[in-house]
């Protein structure tokens, strides 16, 4: 077998890839989106997809794990994840991606619940297993955003899934030793014993929080690229705050307080971001950080104290693993799936008043009655050409007539449409945050009705 | 009280506060009204500038029609402007609101009556000419008003067409 070193980071590599899926193709959906020639409803079946069959299969994932070994089902369910990123990247169209997706997620789910059984011979406890495990899928999830945005622009949207294949073995070659070692003494590392019931509160709040994670992560990429036109890298940068913040917010451990208040502290911070991103003042990116700030702190602070919550003096510890993984990917999920619908009425809308509004600028100005006529024509011709999306307008506006004072008044013109876009851009996306907000106070009933159980 | 607890308290308490703080900065700095511009309802009156010549009454006159003609479609004047920009953007707009060239020139006429009327109460035309105009526009032919719809740039040179040889006799009662 392979020595304890490189085998924990072997381990901890494969959590972190397999949970960072469930985020890394958050901004290149844009980029699918135009691809594959779909909906922003269709795309986001692209995330959820993977969500819901991690939800849906980590517990039976945990169960196989443990009637098989952990060590032939970690390298079953990398080898699936590996073969099933090779066909997303391969999609030539939505439903095979979707399909794949699906798949990949099988074999994530049956991987990462079977490391976290391989994990204490690894560590040598069961603590310090699922403080790596929850760190690893913590680092992976929140890395995977800025990892997808950089490979989208630098390679294509199919390299993020192509990339996976290599690393998902490469993960795995420890794992193989344990499962020839199992195989050929036929030992399963862990008994067959009866597990306890799952802790109900701190999977629920978990469910909870999740969607509004989910909802700050995938909108806050959306409403960057789609509504203020940043590019995929640009939009990576912009949204690393999100982990570096959850970077300073895992360093508050045990010793800040008990495991209730820490989850409570997590959930009122994810709630500010996510209302701060509600009511932005403007299209600016600064205006997002100090959200991006309280969201990451909120997020390292709620989903670690929950998940040692859960898996506290509970066995097996891929069972209840599994449960937390369960909880996590349904409420992201759910999340996607309730607030997809609000957001894209809401962008439709908005799209529609901001350009409305931008058209009488452009109508109540003072230039020339036909260059107006002209704008107006190559305004329509930019929505139509943009699909439903946030059009770039500055292209409608060229060539700039050559008069100094028709110019001027033209540049003005051309800031004044922008401004609304950018209102209307911006205003749409407030809605789904506010929900969003709403959700991560929610979460707080089960945190605080678990008082007097035991959280 | 452990020290524990205490710090929990604590932590608790400024995630509230850091919460707190940052929705009011950001309601206190407009959060809750960036939004686009509320544009005017076409069915109401929209005051004339003053008119500083005829190009400027031409225009006039025809954003008063397209008030008109909106209030009849139940559109926004600006929509309506973008899809009269161009026959291919009339084609699109017909179709995306289920209207025929009939309806859509029967609101263009409806719209042109309003304009004579907003013209006539804002004292850009006499009541001498809005009457015999009104009349014109009422009566005028829906190929012709389609003809018109089917480039806003004739609509405008129609109108200067008008104006040019009223000229001298409408500057002596324009504003």
């Amino acid at each position: 077998m392979s020595a304890p070193r490189p085998r924990l980071a072997a381990l901890a590599a494969a959590v972190g890839l397999v949970l960072a899926d469930s985020s890394i193709v958050v901004l290149a959906l844009p980029d699918i989106y135009r691809e594959l020639d779909t909906s922003v409803a269709g795309v986001t079946w692209v995330l959820v997809s993977f969500n819901l069959v991690m939800a849906l299969a980590a517990v039976p994932a945990a169960h196989l794990a443990r009637r098989i070994g952990p060590g032939r089902a970690a390298a079953v369910g990398l080898a699936v994840f590996a073969g099933a990123g090779l066909a997303c990247g391969l999609a030539a169209e939505l439903s095979t991606l979707i399909a794949a997706r699906c798949v990949q997620a099988l074999g994530g789910a049956v991987a990462v619940t079977a490391v976290l059984e391989l994990l204490p011979a690894t560590t040598g406890s069961e603590r310090r297993a699922v403080a790596v495990w929850a760190a690893a899928g913590a680092t992976g999830a929140a890395l995977g955003p800025a990892v997808g945005g950089m490979l989208t622009e630098l390679v294509s949207w199919q390299s993020i899934f192509l990339i996976q294949a290599p690393l998902a073995i490469a993960a795995g070659v420890p794992v193989l030793a344990v499962a020839r070692h199992e195989a050929a003494t036929g030992i399963v590392a862990s008994e067959l014993r009866r597990t306890g019931n799952p802790h109900l509160l701190a999977n629920l709040a978990l469910a909870l929080v999740s969607a509004a994670i989910a909802a700050a992560l995938f909108l806050l990429v959306l409403l960057l690229i789609e509504g203020w036109r940043l590019t995929p890298i640009g939009a990576a940068v912009v949204v690393s705050a999100m982990p570096l913040a959850a970077l300073l917010g895992a360093r508050l451990g045990p010793e800040w307080g008990d495991s209730r208040a820490r989850a409570a502290a997590g959930a009122i911070l994810v709630a500010g971001g996510l209302g701060g991103l509600a009511l932005l003042p403007s299209a600016s990116v600064v205006l997002t950080l100090p959200p991006q700030l309280l969201v990451g702190i909120g997020l390292a602070l709620v989903l670690s104290a929950l998940t040692e919550t859960a898996l506290a003096g509970r066995a097996s510890q891929a069972i209840h693993g599994g449960w937390t993984i369960a909880s996590r990917h349904a409420g992201v999920a759910v999340g996607l799936i309730a607030l997809t619908p609000l957001f894209t009425a809401d962008i439709a809308e908005q799209r529609r008043d901001a350009i409305d509004a931008g058209t009488a600028v452009v109508l109540d100005s003072r230039v020339d009655p036909l260059l107006k006529l002209e704008l107006s024509q190559r305004i329509d011709d930019r929505l139509e050409g943009e699909r439903g999306r946030v059009p770039t307008i500055s292209p409608a506006f060229e060539p700039l007539p050559t008069d100094p004072e028709d110019r001027a008044e033209v540049l003005q013109l051309r800031d004044e449409l922008q401004d609304q876009l950018d209102r209307g851009a911006t205003h749409a996306f407030s809605p789904s945050f506010g929900l969003g907000a709403l959700l991560a106070l929610l979460a707080l009933v089960p945190i605080g009705l678990a008082r007097r159980v035991e959280l | 009280m452990s020290a524990a607890t205490n710090r929990g308290t604590l932590l608790v308490g400024v995630a509230i506060a850091l919460s707190l703080a940052l929705v009011g900065i950001y309601l206190a700095a407009g959060g809750s009204s960036y939004a686009p511009a509320q544009i005017q309802d076409p069915c109401e009156d929209r005051p004339w500038r003053d008119p500083e010549g005829l190009d400027e009454l031409a225009e006039q006159f025809s954003f008063s029609a397209l008030d008109g003609a909106a209030c009849e479609l139940g559109v926004s004047r600006e929509t309506l402007a973008r899809a009269l920009a161009t026959p291919e953007s009339r084609e699109r707009f017909t179709e995306r609101y289920g209207i025929d060239d009939a309806e859509l020139a029967r609101a263009i006429r409806a719209g042109l009556v309003r304009a004579v009327d907003d013209a006539e109460r804002a004292g850009a035309l006499p009541p001498f000419v809005a009457g015999p105009l009104r009349e014109t526009v009422r009566q005028i032919p829906l190929d012709q008003a389609i003809e018109l719809i089917d480039d806003t740039r004739t609509l405008i040179d129609e109108l200067q067409n008008f104006f040019g040889p009223a000229q001298g006799l409408l500057e002596q009662f324009l504003p």
